[in-house]
């Protein structure tokens, strides 16, 4: 019963995405008929023949640079979160300040001095100045969430490992971090997200089509096939499977949070 | 926990050794690459540029990097590899964006090379304060197509005069089809479809609400209004209107050149193209110019003196009827053109537009973007606001004091 | 201090990538910069003069208006539906997590491919949504979503609550998971019915992860750019425009970067004085 409500709810909000696999098993003129047609019964596979050889290489690209962009995130933003959350470092509040406003800066803006400075880095073209880029959409976002989430965790259960003699960086290795385990998996996923689906910086910081990741590639596929949209959308859906796939794999992870009690572990 | 982290710090670990090995900046004292940029999206001009320029680039001995960003990213770039002095060698910009990057001081006049025989119009918009700092080697018009099938099924004639025009729009309006397709979307692109109708009433840019501007206004406002155009003209562009015709949603359509290779690839399409009609017989036609310039950033002598190279043989005779063949463009040199319209009826149309058509840039220079914004918003609040023509354009007009 | 050194990453961090770019802008938003002024670097001060020419710009204050409406229509039907599906998937069913997790599935594809699906959704002539309010006869004819004045900020806004809904989902989602069930089973025996747990136990125990998330979809939300600029660019004559897209407007499309950097400065601005909002209540809760 829940699980057909549960489909429902999906069928609403993925009905844009399924009309856009409909669309890339149609032939372009029959998508603006005046009667849409809801089955593409009259498919044609052309979209994937075209979208698949050409696509490859971004894909590959795109998973890299988010990655790396989820452990530079990570990598920053656990430690912070830890130290405003749990140690009360001093100027905590005047950071968490600084990071939601840092998040209003005009991303043009952003765009504008990063490539005033890979370019003097010589970076322009690589994956670090890819990822570097697109962690400033992450990080103040990982921080406040991590914050958010470990200020829940009692004081208690670091003061106990404290009494056990553990420093600060082993109370957040083996006590914090596995019982904030979702709030990082949650962070990791958006960060991921984030980056795989920024197309500002990654149109500012590539020159050369080897080195862009798949938003890239896509704009580029549908300026080659302007009127050919089921080629379009046919690449939109294959850019989103593998990741669709990481995303059901990633639950499974969440999953034995619930099972096993978050704070209780 | 641990696996993840481990695997976390093994990403980071390989992004950076992968850094070190692809360093790749621009450097600016090599001479053997050249950089060029252009913001075509579509086939077949996206995939034809490249082939000309790698043919150029062999003739000058040079190689050349070519990268293509949306439109929408185009300016951004230009203007972000400007700071960074690191403009590319060569650029194709569209020619009412001209003006503003010559004045930025980034670009090498290019006296050395000649102008003539080229288009009037095309010699002045590539001009900045009597210098030539871009030349097109095709530009490209608008002009009306329509669908011959609907046309000689009722029993009509192509129009040639704006009554004509507005009784064949209502006459082939039936069922889910609509008469007429045009684009009025909020970007230069609206301006620029709206331009032949204005400028042919004889309106001019500096008085946006003059009594020809709002008759031209009046003109697009009866046929949406009329329902003989779509309300949703608004948020098409181009490209969506040539999608629109071909689908059969509409009998005619106010287009470019470019969407010619498209157009004759569709199976079971026939389509001919007469020029825009006009309000009164004797009225005399103009169009604005489009197409895209060439243009030579600054950067060192040897380099600069390649990218000029390279330019003379795109602008060659040869290469510019190519060029204008393969992507559906006019060739800016007049004899060329004369030549092309002969041998492809096709174009004969276009090729009389673009003899009469006018720069955008002519009357305003640096100031043409903020007219062109007031008029595509006085469209929109025309065509989807409710507002009548004359309240519309008396608004833009004061917006652009 | 030991403290420090978990903070000072960050701190660093903040000060290399955001300091400059903000730095810039502010600066910006005083002088008067034109194409010239990238490849020259000069650009003379002219005070406070972009900020008063936008003020007067007519399209400014209809600007705010929409900026205001599209927030508050996002933020609100995203948090709502983002928490009572969050409520929903926290209940364990077979399937639910698979089903949870491809929620996800919008957020992988680029806005461009996603936002153009819906352009061909809110179509008025050949769109699906369309074709189907009249076959329910729902509606006498079809609606104009994209063309016309009056609907555009509607149609972008909801929109943009698809694009906004996983998010909230995903993090209220996780919130719920850490709040104890023991605390749950305890009102439960004190009688408690699902409403009043949901108001005494998930609410009050959810505010640390509630204020984040609205925070941060205020800031997301008035940032929102691809949304508007792929379904209308702004339009119709200005009616789906936010200070965001405007700021881009005046830089890009009208070329005056000054009056383009002062709209992005006010939003700054705005984001401060929710920051602040966020500080004070972050610092009430327990």
């Amino acid at each position: 019963m829940k699980t057909a409500l549960g489909v429902s709810i999906l069928a609403v909000m993925l009905f844009p995405l399924y009309w856009m696999l409909n669309a890339s098993l149609l032939p372009s003129t029959e998508l603006i008929q005046p009667e849409p047609t809801w089955l593409p019964i009259h498919g044609t596979l052309d979209g994937y023949r075209n979208a698949l050889q050409s696509q490859g290489g971004h894909l590959l690209t795109s998973l890299y640079v988010a990655l790396g962009t989820v452990a530079v995130t990570l990598a920053v933003a656990v430690p912070a979160a830890y130290g405003l959350a749990q140690l009360g470092a001093p100027l905590g509040r005047t950071l968490l300040f600084a990071l939601l406003v840092a998040q209003m800066i005009p991303g043009i803006v952003m765009a504008n001095a990063f490539y005033v400075a890979a370019n003097e880095l010589y970076l322009i073209n690589t994956p670090i100045a890819l990822i570097l880029a697109d962690s400033t959409l992450c990080v103040p976002f990982a921080v406040l969430i991590l914050h958010a989430f470990m200020r829940g965790i009692p004081a208690e259960i670091r003061e106990a490992a404290a009494l056990d003699g553990a420093s600060s960086l082993r109370a957040l290795r083996s006590v914090i971090l596995p019982v904030s385990r979702n709030a990082v998996i949650t962070a990791s996923l958006f960060s991921f997200l984030f980056a795989w689906a920024d197309f500002l910086y990654a149109v500012t910081l590539t020159t050369r089509d080897e080195a862009a990741p798949i938003t890239v590639g896509i704009y580029r596929f549908i300026g080659a096939h302007i009127s050919d949209w089921n080629s379009v959308m046919a690449t939109g859906v294959i850019a989103s499977l593998p990741v669709a796939v990481l995303l059901v794999v990633a639950q499974r992870y969440v999953a034995a949070g619930i099972t096993s009690g978050s704070v209780k572990d | 926990m641990k696996r993840l982290t481990a695997a976390a710090a093994a990403f980071a670990a390989l992004a950076v050794l992968s850094a070190c090995g692809d360093g790749a900046g621009t450097a600016k004292d090599d001479t053997g690459t050249l950089t060029e940029i252009d913001y075509y999206e579509a086939a077949p001009q996206n995939t034809q540029l490249p082939k000309l320029l790698d043919a150029c680039g062999t003739e000058v001995g040079v190689k050349i990097e070519h990268q293509q960003v949306p439109r929408a990213q185009f300016m951004p770039k230009l203007l972000q590899q400007a700071s960074a002095r690191t403009l590319p060698d060569l650029a194709l910009v569209d020619n009412p964006d001209l003006p503003q990057l010559a004045a930025s001081g980034g670009l090498v006049p290019l006296k050395e090379l000649s102008t003539e025989g080229l288009y009037p119009s095309i010699v002045t918009a590539g001009q900045y304060k009597g210098d030539t700092y871009g030349i097109a080697a095709g530009v490209n018009g608008l002009a009306l197509y329509y669908n011959q099938d609907l046309f000689s099924a009722a029993g009509l004639q192509p129009p040639k005069t704006w009554d004509e025009l507005t009784a064949a729009a209502k006459a082939l309006t039936k069922g889910t089809r609509y008469g007429i397709a045009f684009s009025a979307v909020g970007t230069e692109e609206g301006s620029f479809q709206f331009e032949p109708f204005f400028w042919t009433a004889g309106a001019n840019l500096k008085q946006l609400d003059s009594p020809e501007a709002i008759k031209a206004l009046t003109l697009w406002k009866d046929l949406v209004d009329g329902k003989a155009a779509s309300r949703s003209v608004v948020t098409w562009t181009q490209a969506d209107v040539n999608d629109q015709f071909m689908a059969g949603n509409a009998a005619m359509m106010v287009n470019g050149p470019w969407q010619l290779p498209t157009l004759n690839a569709k199976q079971g399409l026939k389509f001919g193209i007469v020029p825009i009609p006009i309000p009164a017989p004797t009225a005399k036609p103009v169009t604005p110019l489009g197409g895209e310039m060439w243009t030579v950033g600054r950067s060192n002598p040897e380099r600069e003196r390649k990218a000029l190279a390279v330019l003379k043989c795109l602008l060659g005779k040869d290469k510019s009827l190519e060029w204008s063949t393969a992507a559906g463009y006019i060739p800016s040199n007049q004899a060329a053109a004369a030549a092309l319209a002969q041998s492809n009826p096709q174009l004969a149309a276009f090729v009389e537009e673009v003899a009469t058509a006018q720069a955008r840039t002519a009357d305003l220079g640096t100031d043409y973007p903020k007219t062109s914004e007031a008029l595509f918003n006085a469209i929109q609040s025309c065509l989807a606001g409710g507002k009548s023509p004359q309240e519309a354009l008396k608004a833009a007009q004061a917006s652009v004091k | 201090m030991r403290k420090l050194a978990f903070v000072a990453p960050a701190w660093l961090y903040v000060a290399v990538f955001y300091l400059y770019p903000l730095a810039t802008n502010v600066r910006m938003g005083f002088q008067d910069f034109t194409v010239t002024s990238f490849y020259t670097g000069v650009a003379p001060f002219v005070g406070l003069r972009n900020y008063r020419e936008v003020f007067r710009d007519p399209a400014f204050a209809g600007t705010v208006t929409n900026t205001v409406l599209f927030t508050a229509g996002s933020l609100l039907l995203q948090f709502g539906i983002g928490l009572a599906l969050a409520v929903f998937f926290k209940r364990n069913f077979p399937l639910g997590g698979a089903l949870r997790s491809l929620l996800l599935v919008p957020w992988l594809l680029p806005l461009v491919v996603s936002g153009t699906a819906w352009r061909w959704i809110l179509e008025t002539d050949s769109g699906v949504l369309n074709r189907t309010l009249l076959n329910l006869h729902l509606v006498s004819e079809p609606v104009p979503w994209l063309a016309s004045t009056d609907l555009s900020l509607t149609a972008v806004t909801l929109v943009n609550v698809w694009v906004g809904i996983p998010f909230n989902m995903v993090i209220l989602y996780g919130g719920l998971q850490a709040i104890p069930a023991e605390l749950y089973e305890a009102a439960q025996l004190d009688g408690a019915g699902a409403w009043q747990r949901f108001r005494r136990v998930t609410l009050p125990l959810l505010r640390p992860v509630t204020t984040v998330v609205l925070t941060l979809g205020l800031i997301y939300t008035l940032k929102v750019f691809d949304v508007i600029m792929v379904l209308t660019q702004g339009g119709p004559a200005d009616s789906s425009q936010t200070l965001t897209t405007f700021s881009y407007d005046l830089s890009f499309q009208q070329l005056a970067f000054g009056h383009g950097a002062a709209v992005g400065n006010l939003l700054v601005l705005v984001a401060v004085v929710f920051a602040i909002g966020y500080l004070r209540a972050e610092r009430r809760t327990p």
